[in-house]
């Protein structure tokens, strides 16, 4: 990246640099910010109406229900988070480190086909797993242990996450420590690492960046789904995305529900830019 | 050195064999051969189960008219699609009666000519002139169908006496297994009714307000969830819940037919109907075609068709509807109640004052039910 | 070594189950989609093709799968291309207002569907544009172009930075480097990335179902059948999807082995 070709102000990299910008501005930062000024407008006779207005604001934020599913929220997208790292940790280091190449590539290929069937769809085959005449507590039937209640539950709800971002956690993650320099692992091991040792200070480390963008990832796919919490978890209790629905129904209520919304991306935008920031900080000696 | 493999020549002629075949099978779809020649396209707003072809294949037929039904899920999506598209989107609105009063507040339907419809053969005389359809005297909206909400259970857990009151969703056995159907209006004014409002369950001063908040939330510990139209079948068909507030025959109507031991009864503290409407959006140019269905509908084989639709049953509102019904499917008709002289015939339980047509609160905004509704939830 | 072959086994049964959460489900869709029950429970009942004869039968279901094929096609080289600029644009430039200019592509996935939904309709509407196909198209483009980014800003991670430079001084243009080492360095990156944004643009049902007016594309016949009907009919149609996508996935596995085995030839 040298700096004499940045200096001219020259039409290859305009050519490149200007196709987003358009685009984006006009279809995306514009129906941001007129969801912004969304959360302003007042409701008439059932029609949203311009204006510019606190009172959505002021109503929402002092809505207890508010804070509980804001917190609630928070809370279980963090647990999907770590449960699906963890999960599909051990997954991933044995695609990246101990599969052959084409293996490697079939596994992800393969793990792209759930991204094309309808996620509607897969949700609603775990009704039947689940319930508590369901096929699991079924088996389970066999060996005497007592039906569980899975379904409307929060472990529902977190069997729901892991089906919409295990995927692309498995992908990312395998993606990520395929990429490290095998030899530094080497050389690890010869001077004597335990294998253990190897992952978590040497292997970890240097596939800091993606594992972070693989769970911020998986944090903000949680976070927005409606899905899971709603089918499986029987909205005990609810996230915001449902309590945005929610809102819609009190007689159009677009304006509240905006105000649901911006608070969501806020939190989102704030736990994405620290966690990006924390991915690409250079670290002392990681290298 | 290349030697040509087996694997790479197989490669090469498959993939040209492949895209030949590809293209063969793409051309042969059956959408590419249906040749509608000049038919009259009519776009429907509903909920799903109207435009499908056990409701409009025999019209269509006869009358070489397509429907492009567009369906929703809760009258609030409803009002917003038509709130954002252009006026004359949509010919034919489908929708709950209290949603016509917002349709119209909001300006998204035509006025209609009482004359064109059977109104002097409805079954009951409040179906003429229902509440919300007329506005200064002019008709803006026909019923259509119409459905009793009351107690839904499970024929295993409650017994059809405990069912005669809705304190049987207290039951202790029943704790984590009563479910919600996921909307405040039917489950508020159920409870409403419970505390005893009777026809002024909409009504509510601040006192009787509290109660019923009060009466709710003592419901609380027993239920297992809130559902939507899916979860709430696939909750009582899986035996997860054994009973559900808010809902009626709509539901349990299709599951008993699909063989599951569920019911729903009119409890004694009373029950609410949901009425379904047609309408003519604003600025449609299909408007005469759109009263022309609107009529067969309205007519003995369009309430047959109406009572027997597969997405979910109601009851018909005219006296040659329910004759028609009686003639050509007695086992529904005598499954839904639909005889005259039936204990649990719908039109004699509105007449006896058990059944109250279901509205939006009138002394509080439907913002106050529904903040109350999301802090239930969250408790 | 025995420890290791021991360790081996193990992770292998892993990365089977995990497999296995992530397919049971639409394994159970393949089987209830061929179930006589309308309702599916433990036990099944008889074997059954009505479904899938009312989901063939049903043009309304045709023409939504022919919406869904070009809303997905178009997405995906819409939101590739997109990716493609502002991913050299990242790894070449450092420029002022690069944070912004990140941001720009990276946000969209950070905003609930449901709001950019209702934002996107009311905002199209505005300009005249919604209701029709290139709605959705556009609305995709915009959720999907992050990941397209993503991807092949990662593949020029993997690139030696002075390779362009050493083109130039070889007396190359930037455009004919741009054409002949970068887009070909680029090439897995780019398919990934149409496959990516195809697929995300495939499923996705909330912002289609406000966004095409009448159009439907597949994702919103499906939310319309399960929010108003419960029919093994969402299984038939799942099936379809699922066993089409295989075999793109397949087709594309030989391509790329055909393509290595081709690079092979001297």
């Amino acid at each position: 990246m040298s700096e004499k070709y940045e200096i001219r102000l020259n039409i290859y990299a305009l050519t490149w640099r200007l196709p987003i910008i358009f685009w984006q501005l006009i279809f995306f930062v514009g129906p941001v910010l007129f969801m912004v000024a969304m959360s302003f407008f007042l409701v008439k006779n059932y029609r949203m109406n311009e204006a510019f207005e606190f009172v959505n604001w002021s109503r929402m934020m002092t809505r207890g229900f508010f804070w509980d599913s804001y917190w609630y929220t928070l809370g279980i997208a963090t647990l999907s988070t770590f449960c699906a790292m963890c999960v599909a940790f051990p997954a991933a280091f044995a695609l990246a480190f101990r599969a052959a190449e084409s293996t490697r590539r079939w596994a992800i290929f393969l793990l792209i086909i759930p991204f094309f069937t309808s996620y509607l769809v897969r949700t609603f085959s775990w009704f039947v797993i689940l319930s508590e005449s369901g096929v699991v507590n079924a088996v389970l039937g066999y060996v005497g242990l007592g039906p569980f209640k899975m379904l409307n539950t929060d472990f529902g709800t977190l069997v729901g996450y892991m089906t919409l971002t295990l995927p692309l956690v498995v992908i990312l993650q395998t993606v990520t420590m395929a990429n490290i320099d095998k030899s530094l692992i080497e050389a690890a091991r010869n001077l004597g690492c335990s294998p253990l040792r190897t992952i978590w200070q040497v292997i970890i480390p240097l596939s800091k960046t993606g594992l972070i963008i693989a769970a911020i990832f998986c944090f903000i796919l949680s976070f927005g789904d409606f899905v899971a919490p709603f089918y499986l978890g029987g909205s005990q209790e609810p996230t915001l995305p449902i309590l945005i629905l929610d809102t819609t129904k009190s007689g159009q209520q677009w304006p509240r529900a905006a105000v649901v919304a911006i608070m969501m991306m806020v939190t989102l935008f704030v736990i994405a830019f620290t966690g990006i920031a924390l991915a690409y900080r250079k670290g002392k000696g990681s290298k | 050195m290349y030697r040509p493999t087996l694997t790479s020549s197989i490669l090469t002629l498959n993939r040209r064999q492949v895209l030949k075949a590809g293209g063969a099978a793409v051309l042969t779809t059956p959408f590419v051969s249906r040749a509608w020649a000049a038919t009259t396209e009519i776009n429907m707003l509903a909920w799903y189960g109207h435009g499908e072809p056990d409701i409009v294949a025999e019209y269509e037929a006869a009358n070489n008219v397509k429907f492009v039904p567009k369906y929703y899920a809760g009258g609030d999506n409803m009002l917003a699609l038509i709130a954002q598209s252009p006026p004359g989107t949509y010919d034919l609105i489908l929708s709950d009666a209290e949603f016509v009063q917002q349709l119209n507040a909001a300006g998204y339907i035509e006025e209609m000519n009482p004359d064109d419809y059977p109104l002097d053969d409805m079954l009951h005389e409040d179906f003429s002139q229902f509440p919300g359809h007329w506005a200064d005297g002019k008709m803006y909206s026909m019923i259509l169908r119409g459905g009793h909400l009351g107690v839904s259970y499970n024929k295993n857990s409650v017994t059809a006496k405990e069912a005669e009151s809705y304190s049987c969703f207290w039951k202790p056995e029943l704790k984590g297994k009563v479910g919600h159907f996921d909307w405040h209006l039917p489950n508020l004014g159920q409870m409403s009714l419970y505390d005893g409002n009777g026809a002024s369950l909409w009504n509510l001063n601040d006192t009787q307000w509290s109660k019923v908040q009060e009466t709710t939330m003592s419901l609380r510990p027993q239920i297992g969830g809130f559902f939507d139209y899916g979860g709430t079948f696939n909750g009582l068909k899986n035996g997860e819940m054994q009973a559900m507030v808010g809902i009626g025959d709509w539901i349990t109507g299709v599951l008993e037919k699909d063989g599951a031991p569920v019911a729903s009864v009119i409890p004694k503290e009373g029950g609410i109907q949901f009425t379904e409407s047609y309408s003519i959006g604003k600025g449609s140019e299909k408007a005469e075609e759109a009263k022309k269905f609107i009529q067969y509908m309205m007519s003995p084989a369009g309430q047959v068709k109406s009572a027997q639709m597969l997405a979910y049953p109601g009851f018909c509102v005219t006296k040659a509807g329910r004759a028609a019904l009686i003639e050509a499917d007695l086992e529904e008709a005598k499954r839904s109640h639909q005889i005259d002289g039936d204990a649990q015939d719908p039109i004699t339980l509105i007449k006896e004052g058990r059944i109250h047509y279901r509205d939006i609160p009138q002394q509080q905004t439907l913002e106050d039910w529904n903040d109350f509704w999301s802090e239930y939830k969250s408790a | 070594m025995k420890q290791s072959q021991t360790l081996n086994f193990i992770l292998g049964i892993y990365v089977v189950m995990i497999f296995a959460f992530v397919f049971a489900p639409i394994i159970f869709s393949m089987v209830f989609s061929f179930n006589s029950q309308r309702f599916p429970t433990i036990p099944l009942g008889e074997f059954s093709t009505e479904w899938y004869e009312k989901v063939l039968a049903d043009p309304d279901i045709w023409k939504a799968a022919r919406n869904s094929l070009i809303v997905s096609f178009s997405t995906a080289l819409i939101a590739t291309f997109l990716g493609f600029c502002t991913a050299y644009s990242d790894f070449r430039y450092n420029f002022r207002f690069k944070g912004p200019y990140l941001a720009l592509i990276l946000l969209p996935p950070t905003i609930p569907l449901i709001i950019m939904a209702l934002a996107m309709l009311a905002w199209l509407s505005k300009i005249g544009m919604s209701g029709q196909l290139y709605s959705i198209i556009i609305a995709h483009s915009v959720l999907t172009a992050p990941f397209a980014m993503a991807v092949i800003r990662l593949r020029l991670n993997q690139m030696d930075p002075d390779l362009e430079s050493a083109a130039w001084n070889l007396g190359g243009s930037e455009w004919k480097t741009m054409r002949y080492v970068i887009v070909p360095f680029c090439k897995p990156a780019i398919f990934s990335s149409l496959f990516l944004t195809a697929a995300v643009s495939f499923d996705e049902f909330a912002v289609s179902w406000f966004v095409s007016g009448l159009n439907s594309t597949l994702p919103v016949v499906v939310l319309e059948i399960v929010q108003g009907n419960i029919d093994p009919q969402v299984n038939a149609i799942g099936t379809f999807v699922f066993l089409t996508s295989m075999t793109l996935v397949v087709l594309a596995q030989l391509f790329f082995a055909s393509r290595q085995i081709k690079g092979m030839q001297s």
